[in-house]
């Protein structure tokens, strides 16, 4: 029963959007991806949810400020595990143009650890179906492992 | 009457408007800014494109035996704004459409352009000088190929050995 579970729960994941201080760049092109039909990012089973609870890949997009990064981080530990990780654009990796800047402290990968990178600034929808696709295998395997992002 | 039948063939007729991304290949426009690419072919190690680089993408890490210069673009901090390859003198960098840049975490540090450019020789002298890739001779040196190749301080006394040459000779024509 468990394996039927996961091999079917990669077919219809739940994705989760967290904006930790981003500059709304990278959610339009998020939003886009899955809102506008023509580049359509439910054909590969995916769908929005409201409550963090609920997902299984969360998007995670901006440098993650120091006003949000408490709020960003209990949020994230609200998310049920196997949870897989992308980062949306550059800000998360490296923190990009916002990199030491006085509002930023280090960049979400140090405080999140992220699975998936899509850089970009912001990157295309198609960039961002391609790591949602990415994503899946990562969870495949985490799911048949039975493995968390934190162990 | 019904409007809508004469959109609804119109519609069937084009067939559907989705971007079959991840089932087959997307189309890219030609103009498309993506990621940059670093040609050390044609690369004079002038540095403009790393001081005007809003991002911090790009590093020359100098090697340890003084041969050269480590040129490394990483992807995961460019932001696309193209202001290198703007005013990249010799067209080494330029912006590529290539946005297939997804990849894993594992990956974050290597995922980057990195390229070895080794600094030339003064022609006269053998110093250590920026390099001057035939390429970039063909290109800039054209009017004093002799002296493009040779290092900043035997430029300056090949230059004033040529201006006291013309000197003697406009001095001889007058006497």
């Amino acid at each position: 029963m468990r394996n039927l579970i996961n091999k079917l729960a990669p077919r219809s994941p739940w994705i989760y959007r967290l904006n930790a201080g981003s500059c709304n760049g990278c959610d339009v092109e998020m939003a886009t991806a899955a809102l506008i039909p023509r580049y359509d990012v439910e054909r590969i089973g995916c769908k929005y949810c409201g409550s963090p609870r609920h997902a299984d890949i969360v998007l995670i997009s901006g440098p993650l400020t120091v006003r949000v990064r408490d709020k960003v981080l209990r949020v994230f530990d609200e998310i049920p595990h196997p949870k897989v990780t992308v980062g949306v654009g550059v800000c998360p990796v490296s923190g990009g143009c916002f990199r030491d800047g006085y509002s930023t402290g280090a960049p979400t990968d140090h405080y999140i650890p992220l699975d998936v990178i899509v850089p970009g600034c912001p990157p295309r929808p198609q960039a961002i179906i391609e790591g949602i696709v990415k994503a899946l295998d990562v969870w495949r395997v985490r799911l048949t492992e039975a493995t968390c992002c934190r162990s | 009457m019904l409007p809508f039948l004469k959109i609804m063939v119109k519609n069937l007729l084009k067939g559907p408007s989705t971007d079959p991304f991840p089932f087959a290949p997307a189309k890219t426009p030609k103009r498309f800014r993506g990621c940059a690419s670093h040609d050390e072919s044609k690369c004079i190690l002038c540095g403009i494109c790393k001081h005007v680089c809003a991002a911090g993408a790009i590093q020359m890490r100098a090697a340890e035996d003084g041969s050269g210069v480590e040129y490394v673009l990483w992807h995961n901090s460019c932001v696309f704004c193209g202001m290198c390859a703007h005013y990249c003198p010799t067209g080494a960098v330029t912006m590529t459409d290539n946005w297939h840049l997804s990849h894993l975490a594992e990956e974050k540090y290597t995922f980057c352009e990195t390229s070895f450019v080794a600094f030339g020789e003064c022609s006269q002298c053998g110093a250590r000088i920026q390099p001057r890739p035939q390429v970039i001779v063909d290109q800039l040196g054209t009017r004093s190929p002799d002296r493009f190749l040779l290092c900043p301080k035997c430029k300056r006394e090949s230059q004033v050995k040529h201006a006291t040459d013309k000197n003697l000779i406009q001095l001889r024509e007058q006497q």
